[in-house]
């Protein structure tokens, strides 16, 4: 298995502000001098992280003080001449609320080669919210989307002639990347998906797929990988097609692990903290699931705790680490917790961990990545599951 | 969007028809001169008392936008344009002649959007607190943005009569269906600019047909001073202001609108006679 580190990093001295941590809050409360240590902290655990032997992801959002990467691709080209082994993943670039693809094409090109080929790139839906700063059309969001990432696709793979563009959504006239990647035809392509629809779409592309934060819900978006990857390519998907993403805090004593895991949490409650009307904007999910969401009521789409029952609304640590979310304990406890959860959900050849995550500080983030690089990684590279039929015998 | 299940059930009769690519949700209600009734963001089900008021003096069409209701949405369809140009095929191929076009709301800026492509199937327009000029100059907002609003907010401000609380969970999923499908086509329509075309402005000095503006006093969504610059780009528009009405005006002040609308349709009758 292989481990990606992940910060969202925040602007945790906004948590303190009462009310919405997203698109309202207004930027008075940053300061600017205050988010650019913070940025350059997590950028220093990022390179940390490339020296211990992880690998790195890198996401976005905007207007939020949960999240103060606005670009994937300007904080990886950072990383990308800062760090010398990691593989160096965006997941990802909202390329349905971005105005020019061609840009980002061009964009991933430059971290591509200034990396010397490390780059992987998750082309992703994103939040709802973020049409409300893109300005984006929120209806036919994903014929958008499909019409970006084949523009994108065809620009970092073309080695033919320059070619121009003329689709629903875009108009070129001559695209043509200088510099274009080294990896051919492209970087390695990721997707996010929370339904096994959206995953067998991604099966059939043969693309990786990651789900985050889903808990039990990644057995079924697995599994409907593992089955539309057989049926389109005739060969069962390696475990590397698959990530999930979760909260890991590691200590060699259990009351420490779970101090910070404390303080990570409000990675989770302030993410929360986001008016109604900014969640779900008309058109950006089709009619039906509307429909299926509005007569579901809100407990619908939370997270399960293994015996069935949503997610309580302020849970405990450990109510986390039973719905799959956090990881938390001494590395023995960690290992037997993802393995656990690993075995669950029928295997996953990539961890998208959180070692960072709300409120925690460098020094406790520090020695996290470090102690769970010592004491955990090496123990889940060896991780796979035989073969995925028998797992899900094991649990049908 | 206040659509009561009950409202929904009330409108007796729709039936569809195939209008080009679109297969139309179509209500014709009454005898008379033909009316040509839109609805606003809510749909057709919120306007059923005004249907039933018109419908006492016209022959009236009320139809479901593509996209709201029952009507289909072709993927050809983004803008209010399609739309005008759509009803302009409508009354085609109706054969109407010397319609009365009356739209609310949203509706009302597909109303106007008719009158400067072609009115020559139309005798008159009314406009009940049209969108459709800008709503906004830089960082100047004049009509509240709904899309920025809880769903709570937005009912308190479209209308003075109190909002019917709805417990979305418990409407059948036809009606449910219909009102996603609304917020869907609003969003299409009016996501950006917001609920306006800013050409629009430019091209209502062609409207020829005799034009009333209705406004509620109370309306919180477009306020009174944006129609009253609405009314000023229309040559010889009426204005006309109705008290202790917001926005919706088919909901708070159906009968005051019919009454006018009628009142109106007499006078110009007169004048031509």
């Amino acid at each position: 298995m292989k481990v990606w580190q992940f910060s969202e990093q925040a602007y945790h001295p906004a948590f303190d502000v009462p009310g919405p941590m997203r698109v309202t809050l207004p930027q008075h409360h940053c300061h600017p001098s205050e988010a650019g240590r913070l940025i350059n902290r997590y950028l220093d655990e990022y390179v940390l992280a490339d020296e211990l032997g992880y690998n790195i992801m890198i996401n976005e959002h905007h207007a939020a003080a949960t999240c103060m990467s606005t670009s994937c691709m300007t904080t990886l080209a950072i990383l990308a001449r800062q760090t010398k082994r990691a593989r160096l993943l965006a997941l990802g670039i909202p390329i349905g609320n971005r105005a020019n693809p061609v840009r980002v094409a061009e964009e991933i090109a430059m971290a591509d080669v200034i990396s010397n080929g490390r780059l992987e790139v998750g082309l992703v839906k994103g939040a709802a919210y973020e049409v409300f700063m893109s300005n984006r059309q929120p209806v036919r969001f994903m014929d958008r989307y499909w019409e970006a990432h084949d523009l994108i696709l065809e620009a970092l793979s073309n080695t033919g002639d320059n070619f121009s563009w003329d689709g629903e959504f875009f108009n070129y006239r001559a695209v043509s990347l200088w510099p274009r990647p080294i990896q051919q035809p492209t970087p390695p392509i990721w997707m996010t998906a929370s339904s096994a629809g959206s995953a067998a779409q991604q099966a059939k592309l043969g693309y990786v797929c990651a789900t985050f934060l889903s808990g039990a819900v990644a057995r079924s978006v697995f599994a409907s990988y593992r089955k539309t990857y057989q049926e389109t390519h005739g060969r069962p998907a390696s475990d590397d097609r698959l990530g999930y993403l979760g909260l890991v805090s590691v200590a060699t004593d259990r009351e420490t692990a779970f101090q910070r895991a404390e303080q990570m949490k409000a990675y989770f409650t302030t993410a929360a903290r986001l008016d109604p009307q900014f969640r779900n904007p008309a058109g950006f999910a089709s009619v039906k699931d509307n429909v299926r969401l509005l007569k579901a009521g809100p407990n619908a789409v939370r997270p399960r705790l293994r015996d069935g029952s949503p997610l309580p609304s302020n849970p405990t640590i450990e109510q986390y680490i039973d719905a799959g979310l956090m990881f938390v304990g001494t590395p023995d406890e960690v290992f037997e917790q993802i393995g656990r959860f690993h075995a669950e959900v029928g295997g996953f050849g990539n961890l998208l961990m959180m070692g960072q995550a709300g409120t925690l500080g460098h020094a406790e983030t520090v020695e996290n990545l470090t102690l769970f690089s010592r004491e955990v990684m090496p123990r889940l590279a060896e991780m796979s599951v035989d073969t995925p039929d028998v797992r899900y015998e094991a649990f049908a | 969007m206040n659509s009561e299940a009950t409202n929904a059930n009330s409108l007796s009769g729709p039936h569809f028809l195939q209008v080009g690519d679109v297969r139309l949700e179509l209500l014709v209600k009454g005898e008379g001169r033909p009316l040509l009734l839109l609805h606003g963001m809510d749909g057709i089900e919120a306007m059923a008392p005004l249907v039933d008021l018109l419908a006492a003096t016209h022959k009236v069409y009320a139809p479901s936008h593509p996209g709201f209701g029952g009507s289909d949405l072709p993927r050809s369809f983004s803008t209010v344009d399609d739309i005008a140009y759509f009803y302009l095929d409508l009354l085609d191929q109706l054969d109407l002649r010397d319609v009365l076009v009356a739209g609310f709301s949203f509706g009302g800026w597909i109303a106007a959007e008719m009158l400067v492509k072609n009115s020559g199937r139309l005798a008159l327009a009314v406009l009940g607190a049209p969108f459709g000029i800008e709503t906004a100059h830089r960082k100047d907002r004049r009509v509240v943005d709904i899309f920025m609003c809880d769903g709570g907010t937005v009912e308190r401000k479209s209308q003075v009569t109190p909002a019917q609380k709805l417990d979305l969970a418990a409407l059948p999923e036809d009606v449910l269906e219909r009102r996603v499908r609304n917020a869907e086509a609003t969003m299409l329509y009016g996501w950006s600019p917001y609920m306006c075309n800013p050409k629009l402005r430019h091209r209502l000095h062609r409207v020829a047909t005799p034009t009333l503006l209705l406004w509620g006093e109370d309306d919180a969504i477009a306020p009174l001073d944006y129609g009253r610059d609405y009314a000023a780009l229309i040559p010889q528009a009426v204005f006309e202001a109705i008290p202790n009405c917001g926005h919706r005006i088919y909901v708070d002040s159906a009968e005051a609108a019919a009454r006018s609308i009628n009142t109106f349709a007499q006078r110009a009758v007169a004048a031509a006679a």
